[in-house]
């Protein structure tokens, strides 16, 4: 028999604000050595001693799994095997950072006149001429003159024009694109708007939410393409800016890293771990050793990390992605996040865990943000989706949750991200997210008509002609 | 011949630039080609086309001086410069703004310009010069490692088939041919050409080109092998190609990718095989050429860049992504502006502001504007001959937005009225079998925009090409425009008077093919 049951224990630890971090092996008998079958003890034995040590740590982990390594100290030999034993000493000891060889950032032009694009001219430099306020983009009272706004709805620039307004959601594309999938979510709030089909009346409660919400298209946040390290700042400012005005952002992604700046410009305005957040994703965005400093993997662990949202106050539904392991899952776990696994799911019935969900955010915080990485959704409904996974939720399944929760809490922002279009040259995956964005203002509607989660409109539900 | 003193001259002679930046950064010689650590990037980056204060200050009428009152000289001085220009407009409208204002009310105009002027600008302090990474990261470098060879059972050095099938049958590979993995094996096999792929992601912000592009290059992309009709020469079987798998990219900056392309394509190009770069988006030209220039010398590769864009644009807070690979090139100095040869340009930049600048510094531009005056076929003759000059190194830069869209719909950033196939694909061959072509790339194909398969099988018949070319040269096959004899005319009347010179050809062809046969065969 081989003992081979590695635990595998990472220490996070924050030193200066930045991330320290320790990896140790341990033998699952405690030991700190390596059950061998005595055939391979000799083997081992011939190493020299800091090839013994590369083994006996589990420092080899990281390069071949710990069945592929038994199977080389079985099989070769002598030269043959301390060559490769060295071979993989030297890579691992390529692998972290060295400030002669390694470029440690990137570099910037820091002679251009447009060092920074992201500026926004203040209201003296503005050419314009109107009041504040939302307005029309159309000619005619009813037709439509051609230029697609979410829900098409009326235009805001600027806060004031919010505050004018009364505005209820300010719908704004986010569209960066630098996502760790397949590309092309820059397009998403632009075909989002062209492929209307936001803000329809909705059959359960017959509300017209344009009717019960004043709703706006915000336009764009600004970003830069090549870098999201200095997109986030701005976005983070502007969704303050909005929050600040009391109107909800809805954010149209755009990869997922904007979760971030999402999240944190609102706390900015609502203040630190005032709200909850529910993130339906596939995949947990909680890569903890990232080489770049932002991006869609390590979205959820950064606003953890910087305690932007608690862990307690955070619930994901639906992971199932390539990231989800052991590790991540204890992770979570420490943090006290409600994780719900699609494993959860198809053990217990969708239903079954909705209700739990229900329950967690029953005893959560009043206010949440809710967040929508579209990869949540099954392909065969989504197949757009940047980073896809397969075997989701129906969109039936996620519209319904995400109706709910607008419903049912204060929401304070509301994002969907990861939406390719040019992956899906049917268009469906545009008509589902959109489907997914208008269950929240349904759900906002609801609420502000004063109806519960669940109203269902007694015509809606029976002709009662029997 | 271009010399230094005469580039200097030019540049000095121009009202536009004020000082020849990269030339000083181009002939210091002991300078790093890349950033280690933290340091900033170690060139100018002033763009040296006068991109900054450009125009003249204007001169404010004296009616005005008393809206001035509450300015200081600085702040009036900013009135009158090129950056107050932006916001208030030229002199017309700056007067009329001044005139139905308060002096009070022209001091906050100001102000805010200021301030606006100075939030775009970078100042020391206030913003980063450089993106952070994490240098704390375990795994800073995973991206990159490469496999040790011994973690692998004991193999010779040398190309490897992967199919059962005398190497075919197996996973795809470029063309179907082996795949090479390691310098050595390059070396072993006595490799002619390597064809690599680079799967950046990060190009346009409209689409990009895909991460996908390489392994679509390989499942759809047999026409790089077989035989090529036109010239009647099979080039796997005249050159030893194969396909030397991906580059590790880091797809989260282009700026970190392009030091390992650059190393990779160092190493391919320093066993003399001529490396073939499958894009990925065209950032890739400015690493594909540095490596070919650390490797040949600095200023000894010239570059013909098939492109509908010009790619020399600067004066982003970027220093490196797909629409400036070629400033950067002059801006270190690898390639002299003489030996740009750009063909196909028709997008909306340059701007006649650009283009001077262009002619100014001497690189050679043919535009599609050239291409409807003066017709095609002038246009490919005049760059055959300036790619041929004095035998001189030759990198080809192949964009495949310089073709039609209605062709190549699957790029980036597609441009209409471009070249055809036809036209194409006979420059790419002429190009590899006329001129001294060390390396090859074929950057911005989007195979998710690709569902007819015709842009990647395009893109697959544009690298034929220039390795049928390749095959040629080795085949001594140089003249100008070489088409095979036997294929371009069936010689069985005279309907164009000259039967018998496609006869005698065919049989010299012949006679020289049965030569070689029985020196083979003698060895």
């Amino acid at each position: 028999m081989i003992a081979l049951r590695f635990i595998r224990v990472v220490h996070l630890l924050l030193a200066h604000g930045l991330l320290v971090l320790s990896v140790c092996a341990v033998a699952a008998d405690s030991s700190d050595e390596w059950e061998f079958p005595e055939n391979l003890k000799p083997t081992f034995e011939s190493l020299v001693a800091d090839q013994q040590r590369f083994i006996s740590s589990g420092d080899f982990l990281d390069f071949i799994p710990a069945r592929q390594m038994v199977h080389e100290l079985t099989t070769r030999k002598g030269e043959e095997l301390s060559m490769m034993i060295a071979e993989l000493m030297a890579a691992a000891e390529q692998m972290g950072y060295n400030a002669n060889r390694d470029m440690g950032a990137m570099p910037l032009n820091t002679d251009t006149v447009r060092f920074n694009d992201l500026v926004i001219r203040p209201p003296l430099l503005r050419d314009e001429n109107r009041e504040p306020g939302p307005f029309s983009v159309n000619r005619y009272l009813f037709s439509e003159s051609g230029v697609p706004t979410f829900a098409g709805a009326n235009v805001a620039i600027w806060p004031e024009d919010l505050i004018a307004g009364n505005v209820d959601v300010a719908i704004v594309g986010v569209p960066n694109d630098m996502g760790s999938g397949r590309r092309n979510a820059n397009f998403g709030p632009r075909v989002m708007r062209a492929m209307n089909t936001l803000a329809l009346p909705d059959v359960n409660s017959l509300l017209d939410p344009r009717k019960v919400l004043s709703i706006v298209d915000y336009g764009d946040f600004a970003i830069d393409r090549m870098s999201t390290e200095l997109t986030v700042d701005h976005v983070t400012s502007m969704v303050t800016e909005t929050s600040d005005t009391g109107a909800i952002p809805m954010l149209v992604g755009g990869d997922t890293s904007m979760l971030y700046p999402g999240v944190k410009g609102v706390a900015e305005s609502r203040g630190r771990g005032e709200f909850g957040l529910v993130h339906f994703s596939a995949h947990p965005d909680t890569d903890r050793e990232a080489v770049h400093t932002i991006s869609d993997e390590q979205a959820l662990f950064m606003l953890l990390d910087e305690g932007i949202v608690s862990g307690e106050d955070v619930i994901t539904v639906g992971l199932r992605g390539p990231t989800v392991n052991i590790d991540t899952l204890q992770w979570l776990r420490g943090q006290r996040v409600r994780y719900h696994t699609m494993a959860e799911i198809r053990r217990n019935g969708y239903d079954a865990v909705m209700a739990r969900v229900q329950d967690e955010v029953a005893n959560g915080p009043e206010k949440i943000f809710v967040s929508i990485d579209v990869s949540v959704i099954e392909p065969s409904q989504m197949v757009a989706a940047g980073r896809i996974a397969s075997n989701g939720l129906s969109v039936q399944e996620v519209a319904t949750a995400i109706r709910y929760l607008c419903a049912e809490k204060q929401i304070v922002g509301f994002e969907i991200t990861d939406m390719a279009p040019m992956l899906d040259f049917s268009r469906l995956s545009v008509v589902n997210a959109n489907t997914v964005l208008n269950a929240c203002l349904v759900g906002l509607a609801l609420r502000k008509a004063g109806l519960s989660a669940n109203y269902v409109h007694p015509l809606a539900i029976d002709h009662g002609q029997d | 011949m271009f010399s230094l003193a005469s580039f200097s001259r030019a540049i000095l002679g121009s009202a536009i630039i004020s000082l020849p930046q990269f030339m000083q950064s181009a002939i210091a010689q002991d300078m790093p080609e890349h950033v280690t650590g933290t340091a900033p990037y170690p060139f100018t980056m002033l763009d040296v086309r006068g991109f900054e204060d450009s125009e003249a200050p204007i001169q404010l009428p004296d009616a005005v001086a008393e809206k001035l009152e509450l300015l200081s000289e600085e702040q009036i001085e900013f009135l009158q410069s090129d950056d107050a220009r932006t916001y208030i407009g030229n002199l017309e409208k700056t007067v009329a703004k001044l005139e139905e204002s308060t002096p009070a009310e022209v001091l906050a105009l100001v102000e805010a310009m200021q301030d606006v002027v100075s939030q775009t600008r970078y100042v020391e302090g206030r913003d980063d010069s450089n993106i952070d990474l994490n240098t704390d990261s375990p795994k800073f470098n995973a991206w990159r490692l490469r496999r040790p060879l011994s973690m692998d059972p004991k193999r010779e050095p040398g190309p490897v088939k992967l199919g059962r099938y005398n190497g075919r049958g197996g996973p795809p590979t470029f063309g179907g041919y082996p795949l090479a993995l390691t310098p050595e094996d390059l070396i072993a096999g006595e490799v002619d050409v390597a064809i690599v792929g680079a799967p950046l992601n990060m190009g346009s912000g409209w689409r990009d080109s895909g991460a996908q592009a390489t392994i679509e290059m390989r499942v759809q992309g047999e026409a790089m092998s077989g035989s090529d009709q036109y010239v009647g020469l099979t080039a796997g079987r005249i050159l030893n190609i194969v396909d030397y798998g991906d580059v590790a990219i880091d797809n989260a900056s282009t700026e970190r990718s392009m030091k390992h392309v650059r190393e990779v394509v160092r190493e391919i190009a320093e066993t003399g095989a001529v490396p073939v770069i499958i894009g990925g988006d065209h950032s890739l030209e400015y690493p594909n050429v540095a490596g070919l220039a650390d490797v040949y010398g600095k200023e000894k590769v010239s570059v013909i860049h098939f492109d509908s864009h010009y790619d020399a644009w600067w004066g982003g807070s970027h220093l490196i992504s797909h629409g400036t690979p070629v400033y950067r090139l002059l801006n270190e100095g690898h390639v002299r502006p003489a030996d740009y040869i750009q063909v196909g340009l028709r997008s909306s930049g340059p701007d006649p502001e650009a283009f001077e600048w262009m002619r100014e510094v001497g690189m050679r531009f043919h535009t599609m504007a050239e291409v409807e005056r003066r017709g095609w076929d002038a246009v490919i003759e005049r760059v055959v001959a300036e790619a041929s000059e004095e035998g001189r190194k030759l990198h080809i830069s192949f964009d495949i937005d310089v073709i039609d869209p209605g062709i190549t719909t699957a790029t980036g950033t597609p441009v209409p009225g471009g070249l055809d196939m036809r036209e194409s694909i006979t420059i790419v061959r002429r190009l590899c079998a006329e001129a001294n072509v060390v390396g090859f790339d074929l950057v911005e194909l989007h195979p998710a925009l690709d569902p007819t398969y015709v842009s990647t099988l395009s893109s697959a018949h544009i690298v034929k090409a220039c390795l049928t070319g390749l095959a040629m040269r080795e085949k001594e096959l140089t003249d100008p425009h070489y088409l095979s004899p036997i294929a371009s005319e069936h010689a069985i009347d005279n309907y164009y008077g000259d039967q018998q010179e496609y006869l005698d050809k065919t049989a010299e062809l012949e006679a020289k093919r049965e030569a070689e046969k029985q020196d083979k065969e003698e060895d």
